[in-house]
């Protein structure tokens, strides 16, 4: 009994990680459709960035965090202007973008590599309590993780739902050519989308920077889990994204109960399967074509 | 018939005479040797320091004019530290674009990938950082200068034994080195009256081992084993201690990547390894590391002494090669030269010698780490 109370506080933890990741990726698929897998190294590039502040610079934590998350934004912004942008003004089928996203994606890992080395960077002398309740435990940092779930999902849906530019995102995810005919500048709103969804993907990856350490291969898993957590919550539905995200990570942990822990990464796959056999469209899409 | 004699003698000792002379030695304009290293991939830090080792050396005979006045040409591919397919592009490429006669080379499964290869373009290969005994006698052109993962995990469950304890829990590689070292050690362990209580395996590469830790701390251990290597054994101790899991964990492997992932958590881990400790007793060790550390700013490992070594292990086999004459420059005479006479020369001191198996027997030891630093402590022999 002990061991599955573990694995499901264990699964809430990495879920909200991967939900995390789907709140990012589903910010920027929903209003833009572009499938952007560039969003991976973008991801690590943010967690360099943190690292950066805080150990060459030696900037205090929450200053690193602040220039992480305003590096991401800026990294995202970047990348649809320059990339993406003029792809769309040729109006290029989809899938010509999301090759152009793949190319990034390479290119950016390797860069990453070749700038900051091969080796893992981690913040030195951090070392998160480890909390006892009963018979599960868990980290400072892990616990962090839960916590940016509930914040940055609340702050999000709040703005989407109250201001102006977030109803206008919800617009465009709903209807992209209905959105621009009642005269919502979707290419300001897509900016705006690239910027919050690439801040939200720096906050789970500072997160793992703490935890385990940034790799410049660290983004492959992020933009894979983001994407599925996506897809099993349905394109458009960032509650879906939550619900997806958090879909995995119980999976991926209960699932190796009674199962040897080989098939891990197995069953994120079965599930995914499983949810696009019933469910085509994930589990709460919305929105046109 | 003293005249017969004496010109038929004249004759043999004129034939053996041109036979001694024979050909003048086919030099090439260099001698590109090759190797096959994790140079991106999440285990890029042996490759990152295995290719540190091997152009150390090589600019260091080049700068005592190379090999009879021939330079050495450092050629390195990159396998990704991941399967059979890059492994054999990468070698692919080492012997169709660069012609080299002979390859560094690293990690199993890429190894194994290439061993046909070797036998089929007759390619000297020299492992100085897999561990799979699945290596052993593969190719008859492979040879190692590092000690295999069941020797080492032999060690380390020595020491598991010394510390008492009875219940086992093991943490593998889920690949065939990480299943080798179970096989040997999981028999091992119970042959005097233990048990192993759990047995959980992750993926090379991968972060996220938190359901694999989870079910070793439920099974309640007297000692966990760690059959890993760079990063996940690093990332391994630091989920242990994150889960609060204080038994003493033992292992066979433990880089300076390692170290950093692992911070504090680190501390007190038990492991053996191959025995390379720079001293003053050993003059080659000593400027070996001093020229590491000059060079690139830090301590040199193990994996990077056995590179280093490597290339001149492949240097001493062309220069007996070339001293035969002909055309000696091809991965049969130089595999020729290396049995001729196995003994070589040991950056870690003194020497080593290469069994008919091709394996050369290095010291190995039990490590432990103080302050994230990797601490000796003491020789073991390993459990039979």
């Amino acid at each position: 009994m002990d061991l599955v109370l573990q694995l499901i506080v264990n699964g809430i933890i990495n879920g909200s990680h991967y939900a995390l990741l789907g709140l990012g990726f589903g910010v920027i698929f929903g209003p833009t459709r572009i499938t952007h897998f560039a969003f991976g190294p973008l991801y690590a590039l943010a967690a360099y960035a943190v690292w950066t502040a805080a150990v060459p610079l030696g900037l205090p934590l929450p200053a690193a965090a602040a220039i992480g998350i305003a590096a991401g934004a800026l990294f995202g912004v970047t990348t649809y202007r320059l990339l993406y942008r003029p792809f769309e003004r040729r109006q290029s089928p989809s899938l010509v973008v999301l090759i152009a996203s793949l190319g990034l994606f390479i290119v950016l890992e390797n860069a990453i590599g070749i700038a900051f080395g091969s080796d893992t960077k981690v913040i030195p002398n951090f070392n998160a309590d480890v909390i006892l309740l009963g018979p599960v435990v868990f980290t400072s940092v892990q616990a962090a993780q839960v916590l940016a779930l509930i914040t940055v999902g609340s702050l999000l849906a709040l703005f989407l739902k109250r201001s102006d530019y977030g109803k206008a995102v919800m617009a465009m995810t709903d209807n992209p050519e209905m959105a621009r005919i009642i005269g919502i500048d979707t290419v300001k709103v897509a900016t705006l989308a690239f910027a919050l969804g690439s801040a939200i993907a720096a906050v789970p990856a500072m997160l793992i920077l703490l935890k385990e350490g940034a790799t410049p291969y660290m983004g492959f898993n992020a933009v894979f889990m983001g994407f599925v957590a996506v897809i099993i919550g349905g394109i458009g539905s960032l509650s879906g994204a939550v619900i997806g995200g958090l879909t995995l990570g119980l999976v991926e942990n209960l699932g190796t109960w009674q199962i040897p822990t080989e098939w891990q990464s197995t069953i994120a796959f079965i599930v995914l399967f499983i949810v696009l056999l019933f469910k085509p469209r994930g589990l709460f899409a919305r929105g046109a074509r | 018939m003293k005249k017969a004699i004496a010109a038929i003698l004249a004759l043999v000792l004129l034939a053996a005479g041109a036979a001694r002379a024979a050909e003048p030695p086919k030099d090439p304009k260099s001698f590109p040797i090759g190797a096959l290293l994790a140079m991106t991939g999440q285990a890029s830090f042996y490759g990152q320091v295995m290719s540190q080792g091997m152009k150390q050396a090589v600019d260091e005979i080049n700068a005592k004019g190379g090999i009879d006045g021939i330079p050495l040409e450092a050629v390195i591919e990159d396998h990704k530290g991941g399967g059979g397919q890059d492994g054999v592009a990468a070698m692919n490429r080492l012997i169709s674009i660069h012609h080299v006669q002979a390859v560094l080379t690293s990690f199993s499964a890429p190894t194994i990938a290439v061993a046909p290869i070797a036998d089929q373009q007759h390619i000297l290969m020299v492992n100085g950082g897999a561990v799979s005994p699945q290596l052993v006698g593969l190719s008859k052109y492979l040879f190692h200068n590092r000690s295999l993962s069941t020797d080492l995990s032999r060690i380390a469950i020595a020491y598991a034994a010394e510390l008492g304890g009875k219940k086992l829990a093991q943490l593998q590689w889920q690949n065939d080195v990480g299943d080798n070292i179970v096989k040997i050690a999981d028999p091992l362990w119970k042959k005097d009256g233990g048990t192993v209580v759990a047995t959980e395996a992750v993926a090379q590469g991968a972060t996220h081992m938190d359901p694999q830790v989870a079910k070793l701390r439920a099974a309640n251990p007297d000692i966990i084993a760690l059959w890993t290597f760079n990063p996940e054994t690093g990332l391994a101790l630091k989920r242990i201690r994150d889960f609060g899991m204080k038994q003493p964990v033992i292992g066979v492997d433990f880089t300076e990547n390692d170290a950093k992932i692992a911070g504090a958590a680190a501390n007190g881990f038990h492991f053996a390894n191959d025995y390379f400790a720079p001293s003053d007793s050993e003059p080659w060790s000593k400027q070996f590391a001093t020229d590491y550390k000059k060079r690139y700013g830090t301590d040199p490992d193990f994996y990077a002494a056995n590179y280093y070594e490597g290339v001149y292990v492949i240097a001493e086999c062309i220069k007996r090669a070339r001293a035969k004459g002909g055309d000696y420059w091809n991965g049969e005479a130089l595999r020729e030269a290396l049995l001729s006479n196995p003994k070589f020369n040991s950056v870690y001191g003194g020497q080593m010698v290469f069994q008919p198996n091709g394996v050369a027997l290095k010291r190995t030891a039990l490590f432990t780490v103080e302050d994230g630093k990797r601490k000796f402590v003491k020789f073991l022999e390993a459990k039979e």
